[in-house]
């Protein structure tokens, strides 16, 4: 059983007028078996939370603290994070050329680990975790992402959840660019994780339309860099009536408002 | 009108070749081709073959100077067991007896300085089918600068594979001679792994036969200043030339190859790739391919490719294709030259997944130039490269990564 407690975070981005705060009085504790899904209009810094876990360079932490089990993340780096627990799933999952998903893959649970996966069992859950999600084996050849298409840059991202099995996942938008049947099945990838390992989730999301796949226990609505309200799945469908205009100050011309 | 107007190409002052940007040096290169130093004039930075090269640090191979004569050369088979003399020969000769001294002539100082100091050739001789590749190993004699003078021939029908292996602390001018016999098919590895302060300057001259294969790689991955020039010309029609290349700068390090094909006969074909990866402040590297097609070589397929991955700032790529193309019945003449940087998304990506920044750098390079070894297409050769690459790459590397690598 683990816990994963975000307290009171603020972070801020260098853009070109100058420093942003984005994240502005972040709290959340999420515990192992658990699904969060976080939800709100675009702009209201869901992803900057999501990379801001994963220590991602652009954004600098202000204020506060990310525990996972009592340990603070953001002194940590982003391999130190990944090696703690942590795990993003990326919106928009980064193409490395030269570097093919085998070695890859290979040497990501190797540093997880702290050991190499002996090579036979190894092969042989890359070669099952891959037919789950219905990829093409020769993908294990292909470099890192690389001329992938975006349906196929979120399965690699769910074969990574299932291969290097995390106590925490972040979700940045996991569902977005997904046919039907892509998202019934990266959904499926998801909730097998859950399952197999008690895998914590952080599901940030725009749509209902995936929590009929993975099921949320609790809901929230994010907005202005900070949770606004908490309910349970039954907030999705309110959500999806409403909107997200109740949540935003007076006058805010967020994209949803002026959508 | 100006009807009659005569168009005049203003000529290239050879004392500032872009003065005059309409009228660019020729990759033709009509510089002197001659065994006598007197042909060559003191290098100069401002010189188009010079101008990358740091010349005080390679002073002491300008001039003629007295060869410490330390370095050793050793001639096995690839796991160190003798060879069939039958079949690949050693011998120690005179520098003036052939097969030495017969393939071009020296197209440089550097080059003409080594031969005019060097006494003896080492000639390594192959005949027939070699099945275990030949391994030639080159030690370097310490901090006293020597010349050292190496010829490759194989005889008509040979197939063979050489691997020549540069160690130690070096301060050495080594000129090569390659000449491979009609029908032949070789494969030459040049692998330089020397001391950090180790420098290497020289040349290869190379000489593929009519419907010859070569295949001719250099990897480079340690010395202070390397500078390494290949001359080549083809035998005869349908001859082919595929040169590989793969270079690692450190800091401060200076590590140029320069390649000058020449198709002079029909229907013959060349490839150059050449890739190298950059690390740190001062890392300066320099490829300059040329690639000439005479009149008298319809039907020739050419192509040169370069790309450098910096991995930190700081470091200097200099990537110069140049292509000279003097008959219009060709299949193909193509280049292409990249300076890429490791990226950071590249970097958070990898980390994300728990593999630390160092490891990320070196996953990345060892990709970059895995690619390449593959190509090779001896399992011998090429995994013999890989865990050179390895070697060079591991460097204070975990023993559990180690595993990952050689399992592979």
């Amino acid at each position: 059983m683990s816990t994963l407690e975000i307290k009171d975070l603020y972070a801020s981005v260098e853009t070109k007028d100058g420093r942003k705060q984005i994240l502005k009085g972040v709290n959340l504790t999420v515990n192992s078996g658990e699904t969060h899904a976080i939800m709100g209009p675009n702009g209201s810094g869901k992803s900057t939370l999501a990379y801001t876990l994963a220590g991602h360079p652009k954004y600098e932490v202000e204020s506060g603290q990310v525990l996972l089990d009592g340990e603070d993340l953001l002194t940590m780096t982003p391999d130190e994070r990944a090696k703690a627990g942590l795990f993003l799933a990326m919106q928009y999952p980064v193409e490395v050329p030269g570097v093919s998903m085998t070695n890859f893959l290979r040497t990501a649970k190797t540093e997880i680990d702290g050991q190499a996966p002996a090579i036979r069992t190894w092969t042989k859950e890359l070669t099952e975790a891959m037919k789950r999600l219905k990829m093409d084996p020769k993908f294990a050849t292909r470099s890192v992402n690389e001329g992938f298409s975006g349906g196929e840059k979120k399965r690699a991202e769910v074969l990574q959840l299932e291969l290097l099995k995390p106590k925490f996942a972040v979700l940045d938008e996991t569902d977005s660019g997904l046919d039907v049947d892509a998202l019934r099945i990266v959904s499926e990838g998801v909730n097998r994780a859950r399952e197999n390992t008690g895998l914590g989730i952080l599901m940030v999301t725009h749509y209902t339309r995936i929590l009929k796949y993975i099921k949320p226990d609790i809901v929230h609505v994010f907005a202005d860099g900070h949770f606004v309200k908490t309910g349970g799945p039954e907030l999705a469908d309110e959500l999806e009536e409403s909107g997200y205009d109740q949540f935003l100050p007076e006058g805010a011309d967020s994209e949803s408002a002026l959508a | 009108m100006a009807e009659n107007t005569e168009i005049t190409i203003p000529v290239a002052d050879p004392n500032d070749p872009y003065a005059v940007p309409a009228a660019m040096p020729s990759s033709a290169d009509r510089a002197p081709r001659s065994f006598d130093l007197d042909a060559f004039a003191m290098p100069t930075s401002r010189q188009e073959e010079w101008r990358y090269t740091p010349l005080d640090r390679v002073a002491e191979f300008l001039d003629v100077f007295e060869p410490s004569g330390l370095t050793t050369v050793e001639v096995t088979g690839i796991d160190g067991s003798p060879l069939d003399p039958a079949q690949v020969g050693v011998e120690v000769v005179d520098r003036t007896v052939a097969p030495s001294g017969t393939v071009s002539k020296p197209s440089d100082r550097i080059s003409a300085v080594e031969w005019n100091v060097v006494k003896t050739a080492t000639v390594v001789t192959l005949h027939g089918d070699v099945a275990q590749p030949v391994r030639i190993t080159v030690t370097g004699g310490g901090d006293a600068p020597d010349a050292l003078h190496l010829v490759i021939a194989a005889d008509a029908g040979t197939h063979a594979d050489v691997v020549v292996e540069h160690h130690g602390m070096a301060r050495l001018a080594e000129g090569v001679e390659i000449v491979t016999g009609r029908d032949s098919n070789l494969s030459t590895t040049f692998i330089q792994e020397w001391e950090k302060g180790s420098k290497h300057v020289g040349g290869h001259r190379i000489h593929v036969g009519e419907n010859a294969s070569l295949r001719h790689s250099m990897v480079t991955l340690g010395g202070d200043v390397v500078r390494i020039r290949m001359d080549q010309d083809f035998g005869g029609p349908q001859g082919d030339l595929n040169m590989l290349g793969i270079y690692f700068a450190d800091p401060g390090e200076h590590i140029e190859h320069r390649t000058m094909v020449v198709h002079n006969h029909p229907d013959c074909k060349s490839r150059v790739v050449y890739k190298g990866a950059l690390d740190g402040q001062g890392a300066h590297s320099t490829w300059v391919g040329n690639a000439l097609i005479q009149p008298t070589a319809p039907g020739t397929d050419s192509y040169e490719l370069n790309r450098n991955l910096v991995l930190t700032p700081g470091a200097i790529a200099d990537s110069e294709p140049n292509l000279e193309i003097e008959n219009g019945n060709i299949i193909g003449a193509g280049h292409a030259s990249s300076v890429g940087r490791f990226d950071d998304e590249e970097l958070f990506y990898l980390q994300s997944r728990g593999i630390p920044e160092t490891e990320a750098r070196k996953l990345v390079v060892r990709g970059f130039f895995g690619e390449l070894v593959e190509e090779i297409g001896i399992p011998q050769i090429g995994d013999h490269l890989m865990s050179i690459i390895d070697r060079r790459l591991a460097r204070g590397e975990s023993e559990a990564m180690t595993t990952v690598w050689e399992e592979k």
